[in-house]
C-alpha cells in the first residue's frame, strides 16, 4: 500500500464553515495515529473515527498538540498552498502509523495521512512532519 | 458540469524519524525553528554542535497517478504506464520503510533510509525492489 492522504469530508465542511463566517476554526492540532498495521486514509474519516481501526495516541509525546508552524505557500499561484511542520518527541515505545492534523477546537479533522509502513518508536524518537497542501484549479 | 472536486486538494506528508540524540557528540537535541526562505520550519539540532540525530527511516509520499485525458489506445497505455509505476513506487517505499524500521540498528545503504534517490521510471523501480529483497 502506498503512502495515502487526503482531505477528510469534515476538514472540507469546516473549511466551507470558515468561508461562511460561520462557527469553524483553522488548522491548528496535530496528532500521531496509532495501528499495529498500516492505516489506508479515506475521505471519510472524522476526528472522532480515524479509518481502520487506528486511534489518537493520548500519551508519550505523541498526543494531540499544537502545531508548530502552520504557514502559506506557492505552488501553482500565489498563497495556494498551506504548510505545516511539527516534531513530536516520543517518551516510550509506540506505534505510529500517521498523523491527524485538525482544527483549534480540536473536533475536527483537516488532514488524515497512514505514513507507508508503520513506524516503531522508541523513547527519545523524534518524528518531524513535513506537510503541505495545495489548492488547485480543477 | 462538474468542474473541480475534491481531488483538487492535494496534500504531501513525509515523516523523519530521527534518535533524539545527536550522531556525532551524543548530545540530546532540541527543537529549532528556522526560516526556509519565506517558510517558517522546526527541526530537532545537537545545541553543541549542531548536529542531528540518526536518521531511522523517512516516510515517502506518493500521489495517485493522473487520469487519461483521453479514451484513444495511446492516453489508456500511458495511463495504464503511470498507474504500473506507482504502484511498483509504492512496493518499494513500502518495503524499504519496514526494512529500515525493523533494522534501525543495522548498518544499511542510506537511500533506504531516506528514501533518495527514488526510482524514476518502472525499470527502476523493479530494480530496486529486487536489490531491497536480495539486501537482506
Amino acid at each position: 500500500m502506498a503512502q495515502t492522504q487526503t482531505w477528510t469530508d469534515t476538514g472540507i465542511a469546516e473549511l466551507i464553515l470558515l468561508l461562511r463566517e460561520e462557527a469553524a476554526t483553522g488548522m491548528e492540532s496535530i496528532v500521531c495515529l496509532e495501528m499495529a498495521t498500516v492505516t489506508t486514509a479515506v475521505v471519510g474519516s472524522t476526528f472522532a473515527d480515524p479509518a481502520d481501526t487506528a486511534v489518537h495516541h493520548t500519551d508519550s509525546g505523541l498526543e494531540l498538540a499544537a502545531i508548530d508552524t502552520v504557514g502559506g505557500d506557492t505552488v501553482n499561484t500565489a498563497g495556494d498552498t498551506i504548510t505545516f511542520d511539527h516534531v513530536f518527541t516520543a517518551s516510550g515505545t509506540k506505534n505510529v502509523s500517521g498523523i491527524h492534523v485538525c482544527n483549534n477546537d480540536d473536533n475536527v479533522t483537516f488532514i488524515e495521512c497512514g505514513f507507508n509502513a508503520v513506524l516503531a518508536v522508541e523513547s527519545g524518537d523524534t518524528i518531524t512532519i513535513d506537510g503541505q497542501s495545495t489548492i488547485e484549479q480543477a | 458540469m462538474s468542474v473541480a472536486t475534491k481531488n483538487a486538494f492535494k496534500v504531501t506528508v513525509t515523516g523523519e524519524q530521527r534518535e533524539g540524540k545527536c550522531e556525532s557528540c551524543g548530545t540530546q537535541t532540541v527543537k529549532q525553528f528556522y526560516m526556509d526562505g519565506e517558510r517558517k520550519r522546526v527541526h530537532m539540532v545537537c545545541p553543541k554542535c549542531g548536529g542531528q540525530g540518526r536518521l531511522i527511516v523517512k516516510t515517502y509520499s506518493i500521489q495517485a497517478p493522473k487520469p487519461p485525458q483521453g479514451a484513444n489506445p495511446k492516453c489508456l497505455w500511458q495511463f495504464f504506464l503511470r498507474v504500473m509505476f506507482c504502484s511498483l513506487l509504492s512496493t518499494y517505499h513500502r518495503k524499504r520503510v519496514e526494512y529500515a524500521t525493523h533494522n534501525r540498528y543495522k548498518n544499511m545503504p542510506a537511500k533506504y533510509r531516506s528514501g533518495e534517490p527514488s526510482p524514476q521510471n518502472i525499470k527502476e523501480a523493479i530494480k530496486a525492489i529486487i536489490k531491497l529483497k536480495l539486501g537482506r
